[in-house]
């Protein structure tokens, strides 16, 4: 019973910062069951969802990948008791942040996600990937040059 | 006032109780003021306190500078509303102990929003935007205040979003906001002015000058700037107590307190947290509430 494989003029790379403990239990999980799930994702994992500097997901979008999904254990699950608190916390204030730069928030997830919960992981991959494909590449960042490298660029192609 | 002001100064200086006073004399033109430090009693006589000083003082209390370990016990310092504000904060991040400094609080009409707009007088002209709102003119802390005791005030309201172009930002698409902060960030040369302006940046090597692992580019290119912007934006979340002198200090005009007005009032919204008034409540992100927003996940 396989699901009929789809083919986008667009595929999404999305960067996913997972907690071991719950989320990446959960796609473990998702993968063993032999689930279905848009293979976009990339994972990074991590001991924590609280490990998540905002330099993570700063450097993604600078590396020009068009939607980070964040996720860790259901408030009151955190391994470390509390990491997850804090991790709600920075993230609601970094999401303001990159709206105010003016980068679409839609490109941007955050669930809970526990280790049992494959098919939640499944439905939330599946519905963040199509969002992003409709939204297109985010090029608006990804694609910003540094002027040196601009000018190294038509110099070699001029070559 | 002033006289009042130095008279006081100049008294403990002399005592000996304070080493050092931290305030303001006036500078190179008389457009502007400079930051002076007092160690000679007679010198008190070049105090000036007026709409021309914009200097935030408490920049000098952080333990990122030489000034405090110079082993000056207790420093005084000069200060309007908004660098007590300063002060009362890098007491809660333990920057400062409340007993090593010395506060010279005065009225304070507002300064004047950059030296060049100055013609002698402060007016609705030249007057900058976070004074519009502000409730700390009678500051909310000092150890000496003109006249005596230091008069009560009401200070219950929220902060005001006492920048209008953060209203204007946030009006736009957000590609149209994307593409304000891409032609402003063009112009940045990151000479890292918004940096070492700051009263509250405090690490003794900024994660841009560390090089390994080498999280922002140090090159002035837009994606770097960009990164090197929104750090700094996020390490001031909830710690900014909105003196603006990011934006005065920028040589090429970038609203960069615009990012923290904006913070500012993220944080009053969803934490009920206002920083630079109180020096024990936490700054909202080394804390938690178990009940916290999270309409925001799914």
């Amino acid at each position: 019973m396989s699901k009929k494989i789809e083919r986008h003029d667009f595929e999404p790379r999305i960067i996913g910062f997972v907690c071991k403990w719950c989320t990446y239990s959960g796609a473990d999980l998702a993968g063993t069951s032999r689930m279905d799930y848009s293979p976009n994702v990339r994972m990074v994992r991590l001991p924590c969802s609280g490990r998540i500097d905002q330099q993570f997901l700063i450097k993604a979008f600078e590396q020009g990948v068009d939607g980070v999904i964040v996720s860790g254990c259901h408030p009151g699950d955190c391994h470390y008791n509390e990491g997850n608190y804090y991790a709600r916390r920075r993230n609601l204030a970094f999401r303001q942040l990159l709206e105010f730069n003016g980068i679409d928030l839609r490109r941007m997830e955050f669930s809970w996600i526990s280790a049992a919960e494959a098919i939640k992981w499944t439905q939330v991959i599946d519905e963040f990937t199509n969002r992003v494909r409709e939204l297109g590449p985010h090029d608006e960042y990804g694609d910003m040059l540094d002027p040196y490298a601009e000018r190294l660029l038509k110099v070699e192609g001029s070559a | 006032m002033i006289e009042e002001l130095r008279n006081k100064a100049k008294e403990l200086l002399e005592s000996g109780e304070l080493d050092v006073v931290i305030g303001y004399a006036d500078g190179s033109d008389s457009a502007r003021t400079t930051p002076i430090f007092v160690r000679n009693p007679e010198d008190v006589e070049k105090l000036v306190v007026d709409g021309r000083c914009v200097n935030s003082l408490p920049l000098f209390l952080n333990k990122r500078h030489e000034y405090p370990r110079k082993g000056w016990k207790k420093t005084g310092i000069v200060g309007k509303g908004c660098d007590i504000r300063a002060i009362t904060q890098l007491i809660a991040e333990n920057q400062l102990r409340r007993d090593e400094v010395y506060i010279f609080g005065f009225p304070c009409d507002g300064v004047v929003s950059h030296p060049n707009n100055w013609d002698g007088s402060l007016n609705d002209g030249n007057i900058a935007s976070k004074c519009s709102d502000c409730d700390v003119k009678i500051p909310t802390d000092a150890d000496f205040y003109p006249g005596g005791t230091l008069p009560d005030a009401d200070r219950s309201g929220p902060y005001q979003i006492t920048a209008p172009q953060v209203l204007n930002l946030m009006e736009m698409e957000h590609s149209d906001r994307f593409a304000f902060w891409r032609d402003s960030f063009d112009r940045c040369f990151k000479c890292y002015a918004c940096r070492e302006v700051c009263p509250h940046c405090s690490c003794n090597i900024c994660i841009t000058d560390r090089t390994q692992p080498n999280w922002l580019d140090q090159a002035a290119h837009k994606k770097g700037v960009f990164a090197w912007h929104m750090t700094r934006a996020m390490h001031l979340v909830g710690r900014c107590t909105g003196c603006g002198e990011c934006t005065r200090a920028c040589p090429v005009d970038i609203q960069v307190d615009a990012f923290n007005q904006h913070m500012k009032d993220v944080i009053q919204g969803s934490f009920d947290y206002k920083s630079g008034y109180s020096e024990e409540e936490k700054p909202p992100l080394i804390t938690f509430k178990v009940d916290d927003r999270e309409d925001f996940i799914r």
